[in-house]
């Protein structure tokens, strides 16, 4: 596959990660809960930043393990039954989605573990010091870990294909889209708009994010499917 | 006057509690400032919420935590329906 192919499918998953809602959900919590305790700007700014870091840190570690991983395996050039295979998991994932992303209440709660749940929500409502708030990025990414998986493991697929140099561009520019949504929600609490009216677009809009989460992973597999196996089957890869 | 309430807490799991109304308060207060209301004016909006849930609290010696954060939204809503809607998701934001 070419660089250019590569980095678009890179770009693509790392989109649909960032369409992915657990962290926003706790950002948005920590910064109304250190707002309301107080906090100094420079202090707010400190935490949402941290968290931001945290996030953007387990993104990487996640997606270098994966790719490590897919190394060991299968080498630098993974079979087709592997892409074939993925691409099944997407399709699953997407439909997860669809169904069951959001939970059918009220606000903008996930479908993740309810103890867990409660665990980000005390752990978000006690955070003090950016190290905890940085440990709280870190935390939201993983556990969101079950849907994340789908485009972390096609970008860990591509990856692996690259040059060295283009593996590290690649894992920037997924880093870097991924946490598109976070530096989102990170400019407007920090330019001081209300978590209200936040919090309120996301409610509104959290079934077509849902919608467009599935749809992007559809999309996604798509392309790999053409790129990848019809390609390779007919000669032009 | 002392108000005797006991608070079952959420999920039923933990010891009932008795109703604190400085904690009440605390959270009003907290949540306003959230969506950038001055202190002054939370304060001011948190007392009112307050003073309407011990009020509803003298027909009802046995409440839910959900019960009070349901009265407290009701009347927040009159008073500022922003943080009324950011306090009513502080639960189900995750």
């Amino acid at each position: 596959m070419d660089i250019p192919s590569s980095l678009a499918i890179i770009s693509l998953a790392a989109l649909v990660h960032a369409s992915f809602q657990l962290s926003v959900s706790v950002l948005t919590l920590l910064g109304g809960h250190s707002i309301g305790a107080k906090h100094s700007q420079a202090r707010l700014l400190r935490l949402i930043s941290s968290f931001v870091f945290g996030a953007a840190v387990m993104t990487v570690l996640l997606l270098s393990f994966v790719s490590l991983t897919l190394i060991w395996v299968y080498g630098d050039t993974p079979p087709l039954v592997v892409w074939a295979a993925v691409s099944g998991l997407l399709v699953g994932v997407a439909v997860c989605i669809w169904l069951f992303y959001y939970r059918h209440d009220k606000g903008t709660a996930l479908w993740i573990p309810k103890s867990f749940a409660l665990y980000l929500n005390d752990r978000t409502k006690a955070t003090k010091l950016s190290a905890e708030s940085f440990g709280l990025g870190l935390s939201s990414v993983l556990g969101e870990l079950l849907f994340i998986i789908a485009p972390l493991l096609i970008a860990g697929l591509v990856l692996i294909q690259l040059p060295s140099v283009w593996q590290m561009i690649g894992i920037a520019i997924y880093t870097g889209i991924s946490m598109l949504s976070l530096i989102i929600v990170w400019v407007l609490i920090g330019s001081g708009h209300s978590l209200g009216k936040i919090q309120k677009w996301r409610e509104s809009n959290k079934y077509f994010l849902q919608f467009v989460s599935g749809a992007g992973l559809i999309v996604l597999v798509l392309f790999v499917y053409a790129v990848e196996i019809v390609g390779s089957t007919v000669g032009f890869n | 006057m002392t108000l005797s309430v006991d608070v079952i807490k959420r999920g039923g799991q933990r010891q009932p509690e008795q109703f604190m109304r400085e904690k009440l308060h605390a959270s009003i207060v907290a949540t306003c400032l959230s969506v950038r209301v001055p202190t002054g004016q939370a304060e001011a909006i948190a007392h009112s919420v307050c003073e309407a849930v011990v009020a509803w609290l003298q027909q009802h010696p046995e409440v839910t935590s959900q019960d009070i954060r349901i009265i407290a939204t009701k009347h927040l809503r009159v008073q500022h329906p922003e943080a009324a809607y950011l306090y009513e998701q502080n639960k189900i934001t995750i």
